[in-house]
């Protein structure tokens, strides 16, 4: 299945739930609500046509007006890739977790919550284990983040 | 060590005990320059200039540099790569672990100041000088195995140099 079939399977197939962004250079991007997340994990997963069954990779956004989640899921049979995105508020950005969908989400949910503040709603195990243990100075991927000894590289 | 940093102080009250002092200070000094034994302490890519600098081509072993897994054994800890301050406290620990007299060579820009890793970045301890005293750095990113031996030889001297009275705990 070539990008421009799979384009036109999930525009006929899921256009309600979700819709083409142009920003997917490489992969097709689609951006879903994130209420309905994890039930379209489930579907793109179990779909026939389609199945997702690998999880790659999950990637967070700080734009500083928006936090943004993208997922990128493929498909081992299919030999098909697919980025999806989930925008979220600056004020306490949460999202629910679909490691029940791909097992593999946990440890890149936790990542993603330890480095940039996004909650992981129905999380199991929602702990830190990359940064050392006694940090508290807040989520170091953030644009608006500082320390005493953070040192930004300087305007040239 | 306490047999050593006394010895000139006894030796030197009788006549023509300061030859006694020199001779034991010069077969320490010569047996502990060329038999330092380092601890495998890579954690990125000067390791690998490190392992390169182990092997045939340019051969450790020659100036009696043998690689060991434990720090009890070891008399030099080479910190060969980017110290993160996850890491640090374990940095400390083998380094508390080793036995005196010990030394600590700092191998690349990252255990130097950060290397690389000095702006924009929250992970990387910049210079493992805060965590350990070190007495020989080796800048380069990574130094080249020439560079590398070029400051054990330095070490070397500066152990040969050493007087039996000075030594310091560190």
């Amino acid at each position: 299945m070539t990008n421009e079939e799979l384009k036109s399977y999930i525009e006929t197939n899921y256009a309600s739930l979700l819709t083409h962004n142009e920003a997917g250079k490489y992969d097709l991007l689609f951006i879903v609500d994130a209420a309905n997340l994890v039930s379209v994990c489930e579907k793109l997963r179990d779909d026939s046509e389609l199945l997702f069954d690998y999880f790659c990779n999950l990637g967070g956004i700080d734009t500083t007006e928006k936090f943004e989640a993208v997922y990128n899921i493929a498909s081992t049979k299919k030999k098909i890739r697919l980025d999806i995105k989930v925008i979220l508020p600056h004020e306490n950005p949460a999202v629910d977790s679909v490691q029940t969908v791909w097992p593999a989400a946990n440890w890149y949910e936790r990542e993603m919550w330890e480095l940039y503040g996004i909650h992981i709603n129905n999380h199991d195990n929602l702990t830190r284990f990359l940064l050392h243990d006694e940090w508290d100075e807040g989520y170091p991927m953030r644009k608006d983040w500082d320390a005493p000894d953070f040192i930004r590289f300087p305007d040239l | 060590m306490g047999i050593i940093k006394k010895l000139p102080v006894y030796s030197e009250k009788i006549p023509g005990g300061g030859i006694v002092t020199t001779s034991v200070e010069q077969i320490l000094n010569f047996a502990q320059a060329k038999s330092l034994w380092y601890l495998l302490f890579g954690t990125a890519c000067c390791a690998i200039e490190l392992m390169c600098t182990g092997a045939s081509r340019y051969d450790f072993d020659r100036l009696g540099m043998i690689f060991r897994a434990s720090p009890r054994q070891a008399d030099l800890i080479i910190a060969a790569g980017t110290i993160t301050k996850k890491m640090a406290p374990r940095l400390r620990t083998l380094y508390d672990q080793m036995a005196e007299p010990r030394y600590v060579i700092a191998m690349g820009g990252c255990t130097i100041k950060g290397g690389p890793f000095y702006y924009d970045s929250y992970s990387v301890e910049k210079g493992i000088d805060h965590i350990i005293p070190v007495d020989v750095y080796i800048p380069g990113c990574p130094p080249r195995p020439e560079s590398l031996l070029e400051g054990c030889i330095t070490l070397q001297k500066q152990i040969q140099k050493r007087k039996l009275g000075d030594w310091q705990e560190k």
